[in-house]
C-alpha cells in the first residue's frame, strides 16, 4: 500500500517535471510555473519520506526493502540504508535537484523573468532525465511476492555514523553544480540578449556545491580512515577521484566567479568550467553505477544502467557542448589581464586546478582507455598520483598564500614583497622547527610544511592587521587549506607502521609509545558479535596514556567480517590499532600506525565548510540586493 | 581560429563517450594477451632481494624448475585480490613462485607478506620499475609462466582469477 503510494508519488514528480519542462520552455505564466515547481518538490519528497518509512517498518514485501534491510539493524542505519543503496540514492539525487531547481524559482524578479524560465527548463530536463532513469532502471517501489520474513541485511561496513551522512553531502554538492549547469546552458542559449547577472545568480550554487563536496569528500575519508584499518585516508579509488574532479573544477569555478563579478572578464571560461564540472560529476555517477570500473563503493551492477546514464550523459554534455562551441563568442571579451594582479593570480590557480583534475581524470580512466585499445587491465595506483599531483598543485599553493594580498589590474610587486617577507622569515623559522622535531629529512615534507604555514600565516596576518576588505569567508576557507595540507604532509611523511603477530601479555614499542597487549573479550553487538582486544599504551617515560580497544567484528546476517580500528588522537598525532586474525596460541596479527597530525586533516576540512557556510551566507545577501 | 578552439570540449567529449560506449557493449572478458617476449628467453637481471641482503640474479633463479613470477605491490588492490591464487601455487608444490616487489616500498612489502602470508621462494626489488619494463609490464598484477628452460611460456596481464588459476594449471602440467 505504502509502496505504492510512493511509486505513485514518483510518478506524479516526473509529471510535474515534464510540466514545468513546458511551462518554462513556453514561458507560460509564473503561476503555472510555480505550481509545476512546488509540485514537482512536494511529490520528490513524499516519495523519498515513504521509501525511508518503509525501511523504518522493515516493510519486505519492497525488494529495496529486503534486499538492503534486516530488522536488527539500529534506526539510524535503517535510514541511512535508504541512501546506502543505487535505488535508494537515486530517489535522493531527484530529491535533491527538486530543492535546487525551487531555489532556482526564487530567483525571479521583475527583470529576469526570460532566463530564469530558461533555467527552470534544462533544471527540468535534467531532473526528468534522472527519474525516467530511476523509474525504469532502479525502481526503489519494486515489489516481490511473496513477501519475505526478513530482509538481507545491510554491508556492515557501511553502517557507519560518517557514511550515513556522507552520501546527501556529497549529492549536494554535485546536484548543487546542476543549478551551475542550468545557469549556463540558459545563458548560452539566449546569447546575452537578457542582460542578466548570470554570474550572481550562479555563484551563491556554485558556493554551496563546493562547501558541501568538501566536507562530503572529508567525512568519506575520515570514514575510510578508521573504517577500513588500512591507516591511510585517502586511496585514490575511481570513486574517491569521482568525487574529487569535481570539486577541483568548482574550486577554479568559484574563483573564476569573483573575477567575472569583479572584472567581467573570463565569462566564457566559467561557463565552460560550469558545464564541466557538472558533466563530470554525472561522469562520475556513471563510472560507478555502470560498473565499468570496480571499486570498494561499487552498487550491484547492471548493464542498462550504464546505457542509459551513458546515453543521458551524451545529451546533457552534447547539447551543452554545441551550445557552448557555437554561442560562447556572446561572452568573449578582449579585456588584457594582467599576470601580476588578483586577477592574474586567480587564473594562475584555475589553469593548475583544470590540470590537476585532467591528471587525475587521466589515471582513473586510463585503465579503460588501455583496456579499449590492447585489451589488458591494468590499475593505476597511489605512486602515479602522488609523483604527478604534488609537483603541479604545489605553485598553486604558493599563489594562494599571495593572491589575496594583490590588487585587481595591477599590483606594486615591491609592495607585495615587503607585505609578505615577514611571513616568508616565519614560515621557514617554522619549517625548521618542524624538522629538528620530526627528525626525518624529506623534500616532500619541507615543502608540504612550508606551504602549510606559509598559507596559515599570510591568512592570521590578514586577521590581525583587520584587513576588511578580505572577506572572512575568504580567510577561513584558505587556513582551512592550510590546516589539510598541514595535516595530509604530516601523515604521509612521518606515518610510521608496524604488522605483527602479538600475544597476549606481550608488548611492542613504535615511535616513544610502548603498547602492551593485555587481553581479548567477547563481545555482543546489537547485530554484530566481535573479539575486542585490550591495549595499554605507555609513553616513554612509563606513565599509562590510554586504553585502545579495536574489535573484530562478525555480522552474522550479511555473513561479513569487518575490523574497527581504534584511535588515540591528539593535536600531534593518532595512534591507531587493528585487530586482525588469529588465536590463543599463536597470537593476533596486529597493526599499529603511527599517524602524526592527522587531526589537522579534519580540522582542515571543517574550517574549510565553515569559511564556504559563511560565504553562502554572504553571497545569499549580496544576491537578495540585486 | 578561436572559433576551432571552443569546438574543442566536444570533441574531447564525444571522444570519451565512445570509448565508455564501447566498453560497455563488448563482451569484457579480462583476457590473457600474447607478449612478445612469449616463447623467449627470461630477460636477465640482477637486482637486491626483498629477504635478505643479498643480490637476486635472476640467471641463478630461473632455469632450474618450472617457475611462476608474479609482479606485486602493496599499493595495488587487485594484487590482495589475488593473493590468495598465488598462494595457491606455492601449496601445490608444482613449481616455484617468484615475486618482483614493483615501485614499492621494501618494508612495506615485508609486512604485507607477513599479514597476507608469503607464497614467494624469494622476491626481487623492482624499486625504480626497470625490471618491469625489460618484462613488457603494462601495468601490475602481472603474472608469467616460465619452463624450466628460462622460456616464457605464458603471460596474463591483471589479477588471477579461479578461471585463470585452472588454466595455468593446466599449462603447468603440459610443460611438465
Amino acid at each position: 500500500m505504502i509502496a505504492s503510494l510512493g511509486n505513485f508519488a514518483l510518478w506524479l514528480s516526473l509529471a510535474f517535471a515534464i510540466f514545468q519542462y513546458f511551462c518554462a520552455q513556453k514561458k507560460s505564466n509564473l503561476n503555472l510555473i510555480s505550481i509545476a515547481v512546488k509540485g514537482l518538490l512536494i511529490f520528490s519528497l513524499l516519495s523519498f519520506f515513504l521509501l525511508i518509512f518503509l525501511h523504518i517498518v522493515s516493510d519486505f514485501s519492497v525488494l529495496n526493502v529486503y534486499q538492503n534491510s534486516h530488522t536488527t539493524k539500529p534506526l539510524l542505519y535503517k535510514i541511512s540504508g535508504v541512501w546506502g543503496n543505487h535505488e535508494g540514492s537515486m530517489l535522493l539525487w531527484i530529491l535533491v535537484l527538486t530543492i535546487f531547481n525551487y531555489f532556482i524559482f526564487k530567483l525571479y524578479n521583475s527583470k529576469n523573468f526570460t532566463f530564469v524560465s530558461k533555467t527552470l527548463e534544462f533544471q527540468a530536463f535534467v531532473t526528468l532525465g534522472f527519474i525516467i532513469f530511476t523509474i525504469i532502471t532502479s525502481n526503489p517501489f519494486e515489489r516481490i511476492f511473496p513477501a519475505y520474513e526478513n530482509g538481507l541485511g545491510f554491508n556492515p561496513i557501511l553502517q557507519d555514523p560518517a557514511l550515513a551522512i556522507h552520501p546527501p553531502l556529497l549529492y549536494v554538492g554535485y546536484v548543487g553544480l546542476s543549478a551551475a549547469f542550468s545557469i549556463s546552458v540558459a545563458a548560452l542559449a539566449l546569447g546575452n540578449s537578457e542582460n542578466v547577472p548570470w554570474y550572481n545568480y550562479m555563484k551563491p550554487f556554485v558556493v554551496t556545491a563546493w562547501t558541501f563536496l568538501s566536507i562530503g569528500i572529508a567525512l568519506g575519508a575520515l570514514w575510510a580512515y578508521y573504517e577500513l584499518g588500512w591507516g591511510g585516508w585517502w586511496f585514490w579509488d575511481p570513486v574517491e577521484n569521482a568525487s574529487l574532479m569535481p570539486w577541483l573544477l568548482a574550486t577554479a569555478l568559484l574563483h573564476s566567479l569573483i573575477v567575472v563579478e569583479k572584472r567581467k572578464s573570463l565569462q566564457t571560461w566559467v561557463l565552460l568550467l560550469a558545464i564541466l564540472s557538472f558533466l563530470l560529476s554525472v561522469v562520475g555517477t556513471f563510472l560507478v553505477r555502470s560498473g565499468i570500473l570496480t571499486s570498494v563503493h561499487t552498487f550491484a551492477l547492471d548493464p542498462s544502467r550504464g546505457i542509459y546514464i551513458l546515453a543521458f550523459t551524451a545529451i546533457l554534455g552534447g547539447y551543452s557542448l554545441f551550445l557552448f562551441s557555437g554561442k560562447s563568442k556572446f561572452y568573449s571579451s578582449n579585456k588584457h589581464l594582467a599576470f601580476f594582479s588578483k586577477e592574474g593570480s586567480i587564473l594562475v590557480n584555475n589553469i593548475i586546478m583544470v590540470i590537476v583534475c585532467s591528471t587525475v581524470f587521466l589515471g582513473t580512466i586510463y585503465p579503460l582507455l588501455i583496456e579499449a585499445f590492447t585489451n589488458n587491465k591494468i590499475s593505476v595506483g597511489e605512486p602515479y598520483y602522488n609523483s604527478t599531483v604534488i609537483p603541479i598543485i604545489a605553485p598553486a599553493i604558493l599563489v594562494m598564500g599571495i593572491g589575496p594580498l594583490l590588487s585587481w589590474e595591477k599590483a606594486n610587486k615591491l609592495e607585495t614583497l615587503k607585505k609578505i617577507f615577514p611571513n616568508i622569515l616565519i614560515t621557514s623559522l617554522i619549517t625548521a622547527i618542524f624538522f629538528l622535531i620530526y627528525r626525518k629529512f624529506s623534500f616532500i615534507g619541507i615543502l608540504g610544511i612550508f606551504l602549510s604555514f606559509w598559507i596559515i600565516s599570510n591568512n592570521l596576518l590578514f586577521i590581525y592587521k583587520k584587513k576588511i576588505n578580505q572577506s572572512i569567508a575568504m580567510i577561513t576557507a584558505h587556513l582551512g587549506i592550510g590546516f589539510l595540507i598541514l595535516g595530509i604532509t604530516g601523515s604521509s611523511i612521518w606515518q610510521e607502521e608496524k604488522i605483527v603477530r602479538m600475544r597476549i601479555n606481550s608488548d611492542i614499542t613504535i615511535n616513544k609509545y610502548n603498547i602492551f597487549f593485555k587481553d581479548v573479550d567477547e563481545v555482543v553487538g546489537p547485530n554484530y558479535v566481535a573479539l575486542q582486544g585490550d591495549f595499554e599504551i605507555y609513553d616513554n617515560k612509563k606513565n599509562i596514556i590510554t586504553n585502545l580497544q579495536p574489535q573484530n567484528r562478525f555480522y552474522p546476517i550479511t555473513n561479513n567480517f569487518t575490523s574497527e580500528a581504534s584511535i588515540h588522537t591528539n593535536l600531534f598525532r593518532d595512534l591507531y590499532i587493528v585487530l586482525g586474525e588469529g588465536n590463543l596460541e599463536k597470537g593476533w596479527v596486529v597493526r599499529i600506525y603511527y599517524n602524526p597530525l592527522v587531526i589537522w586533516i579534519w580540522i582542515g576540512a571543517f574550517t574549510i565548510f565553515l569559511g564556504g557556510a559563511l560565504s553562502v551566507n554572504s553571497n545569499l545577501k549580496k544576491l537578495k540586493k540585486i | 581560429m578561436k572559433k576551432q578552439f571552443f569546438k574543442i570540449p566536444i570533441i574531447f567529449f564525444t571522444f570519451i563517450l565512445s570509448i565508455f560506449l564501447y566498453l560497455l557493449i563488448i563482451d569484457r572478458n579480462p583476457s590473457e594477451i600474447p607478449s612478445n617476449l612469449l616463447n623467449k628467453n627470461v630477460p636477465k637481471f640482477v637486482t637486491k632481494s626483498l629477504f635478505n641482503s643479498k643480490k637476486f640474479f635472476s640467471e641463478e633463479e630461473f632455469g632450474n624448475e618450472t617457475t611462476i613470477v608474479n609482479f606485486f605491490a602493496t599499493w595495488c588492490k587487485p594484487c590482495r585480490d589475488e593473493h590468495v591464487y598465488i598462494k595457491g601455487f606455492a601449496k601445490e608444490k608444482k613449481v616455484r613462485v617468484i615475486g618482483i616487489n614493483y615501485k614499492d616500498d621494501p618494508e612495506k612489502a615485508i609486512q604485507w607478506l607477513k599479514e597476507f602470508g608469503n607464497p614467494y621462494s624469494n622476491v626481487a626489488i623492482d624499486k625504480n620499475g626497470k625490471i618491469a619494463i625489460d618484462w613488457g609490464v603494462y601495468g601490475i598484477p602481472e603474472t608469467f609462466l616460465i619452463s624450466s628452460n628460462a622460456i616464457i611460456q605464458y603471460r596474463h596481464v591483471g589479477p588471477i582469477t579461479k578461471k585463470i588459476y585452472k588454466k595455468i594449471n593446466l599449462i603447468i602440467e603440459k610443460t611438465d
